[in-house]
């Protein structure tokens, strides 16, 4: 590169096209060019701007020294192996997010938010040094300050969907999505922390009735009673509600022994008779109950996913054959 | 025309110079101690590396750095990781503890970055010791299954020089690979001069 920003070097500019200036300070990119030695030999406008200097503040001086903040960091160490290897290097804005003090134009300067910046140093290899008296090295800096806010949105916006995505319409629990996504990864930190977990499985008594005697759309509110029923009782930040099934729902309940499981689950069904809903078509109360059967996952044994929803569902099955409203194990 | 042991052997030690010095770097980038170690140099077929790449795992989506290096040798040098691997790496250069799901631009720029300062250490510590001149180019970043990444140009046949590198960084492991894409002439030329320098160490 044989550009330079100062005056009196005619021999070198001589061999600078008319436009060249012209290009380089209408780049929307910051530009710099280095001598062997570090000191600027080129700024172009866009940084300038950017930083609030002068032309005059950065020529011939050393970098560290028209940005001090740049020593002891990443760049600085990047900057060296640039001039000693001769090998370009490139500065991420996501492990380097604004080594330069770059801020929007003043004109637009609301916020003073400094720019996120993704650098590239580029050293004069050893042939191209060896057609200049030195190796030059120049250095682009990008402002992806865009980049990073879209990337940022785009992340919320998929962690809302990915959210919605594993939520139960009707009562609002955890779908079966989200159990999937669930379980495997308690059972991963149970077996990690040696904590036990307990899952428990619960089923509506005689749903099929309830929903021919008062209807589908009353069998929905019976369900979102129960679903409501459920997370008062269930309401530490790591439990998990979800909806197996049609009238279905498991209790994902991490740090939680079999005692206490059962205990939850006594009070989950209690909680639901008090709701007091009338149920003419169950035999064996005059209002809407639950069965439920409890699942230990002990740290100790080495169970799966698999293994755990059947223990549930095979205590939940003595629960319904011992008569319902009722708790097994 | 392959290298023997004694020349590998060598290559070996000369890569664990540039690797302890990429260490450093990736060190300070991260905040905290990243071990690197190449206990392996091998030469084997493009179509060999891939089978090495694929054999234990269902997944032959791969993360690769590339950066082209030319002089008295021309290689194309990449950085392999499993694209798993590389998210759990990118995580652990930020300090984040929000997993990562997928690769997006800024992760991927990430990667190019820690690709750069592995491959510009090793191959300015082959340069150091072997005195040879490259010209370096900047990095880029190709997600893909194995396959595409190995095979875009040449032969499966070609040979490729491979470095197993493994990463530690606090209790985590990840493994890579770097690979140099080396053409026949190219071969001849590092086998040459590894030869000259183990000469001129006797």
């Amino acid at each position: 590169m044989s550009v330079s920003g100062q005056s009196g070097q005619s021999d070198e500019a001589s061999n600078c096209p008319p436009w060249a200036h012209w290009l380089l300070d209408h780049l929307q990119l910051g530009l710099l060019v280095l001598d062997a030695q570090c000191q600027v030999v080129f700024v172009n406008d866009w940084l300038l701007v950017h930083a609030g200097l002068t032309r005059d503040a950065v020529l011939s001086r050393h970098l560290l020294e028209v940005f001090p903040q740049l020593k002891n960091t990443s760049f600085e160490r990047a900057l060296k192996q640039a001039v000693a290897s001769g090998y370009p290097t490139l500065l991420s804005q996501t492990l380097n997010p604004a080594p330069f003090p770059l801020f929007l134009s003043t004109r637009q300067r609301g916020q003073d938010k400094v720019l996120r910046q993704s650098i590239r140093i580029v050293p004069a290899g050893f042939k191209a040094s060896g057609l200049m008296d030195q190796r030059y090295i120049f250095i682009q800096i990008n402002d992806v300050t865009q980049s990073v806010i879209r990337e940022r949105l785009l992340k919320a916006q998929s962690g809302r969907l990915k959210g919605l995505s594993e939520i139960d319409v009707l009562t609002g629990l955890g779908n079966r999505r989200r159990l999937d996504a669930v379980l495997p990864q308690a059972i991963r930190t149970a077996h990690k922390s040696a904590q036990p977990l307990s899952l428990i499985m619960f089923d509506i008594d005689y749903f099929k009735q309830f929903n021919d005697i008062y209807g589908h759309l009353a069998g929905d509110e019976g369900l979102r009673q129960v679903a409501q029923a459920l997370n008062e009782v269930f309401r530490r930040p790591q439990d998990l509600v979800a909806r197996f099934g049609g009238e279905e729902m498991v209790a994902v309940l991490p740090e939680t022994d079999g005692q206490a499981a059962l205990a939850l689950a006594q009070q989950a069904l209690q909680r639901v008779r008090e709701k007091c809903i009338d149920h003419r078509g169950s035999k064996i109360a005059t209002v809407l109950t639950l069965s439920a059967g409890v699942a230990l996952c002990d740290p100790a044994s080495a169970l799966t996913t698999i293994d755990l929803l059947k223990a549930a569902d095979q205590a939940l099955y003595l629960a319904k054959s011992l008569g319902r409203n009722q708790v097994c194990s | 025309m392959s290298l023997n042991a004694l020349e590998l052997d060598a290559l070996t030690e000369i890569f664990n110079v540039g690797v302890g010095q990429a260490a450093n770097a990736l060190s300070q980038l991260a905040g905290a101690n990243v071990r690197l170690t190449v206990p392996r140099v091998v030469m084997l077929s493009k179509q060999g590396l891939s089978n090495e790449l694929t054999e234990n795992g269902s997944d032959d989506r791969i993360c690769a750095v590339r950066q082209a290096f030319s002089g008295v040798l021309n290689t194309e040098a990449v950085l392999m990781f499993p694209v798993q691997q590389s998210l759990q790496l990118v995580q652990m250069m930020v300090g984040d503890d929000v997993p990562l799901e997928q690769l997006g631009e800024m992760e991927q720029e990430a990667l190019a970055e820690i690709g750069n300062i592995l491959l510009n250490s090793v191959v300015s510590g082959v340069a150091d010791v072997l005195k040879l001149q490259f010209e370096g180019s900047l990095p880029y970043v190709e997600l893909g299954p194995v396959q595409d990444v190995l095979f875009a140009q040449g032969d499966p046949t070609d040979l490729v020089l491979s470095l197993q590198i493994d990463f530690a960084i606090d209790t985590l492991q990840i493994r890579g690979f770097m690979v140099f894409l080396l053409d026949v002439e190219s071969v001849e030329s590092l086998k040459a001069t590894v030869r000259q320098f183990l000469v001129s160490l006797t």
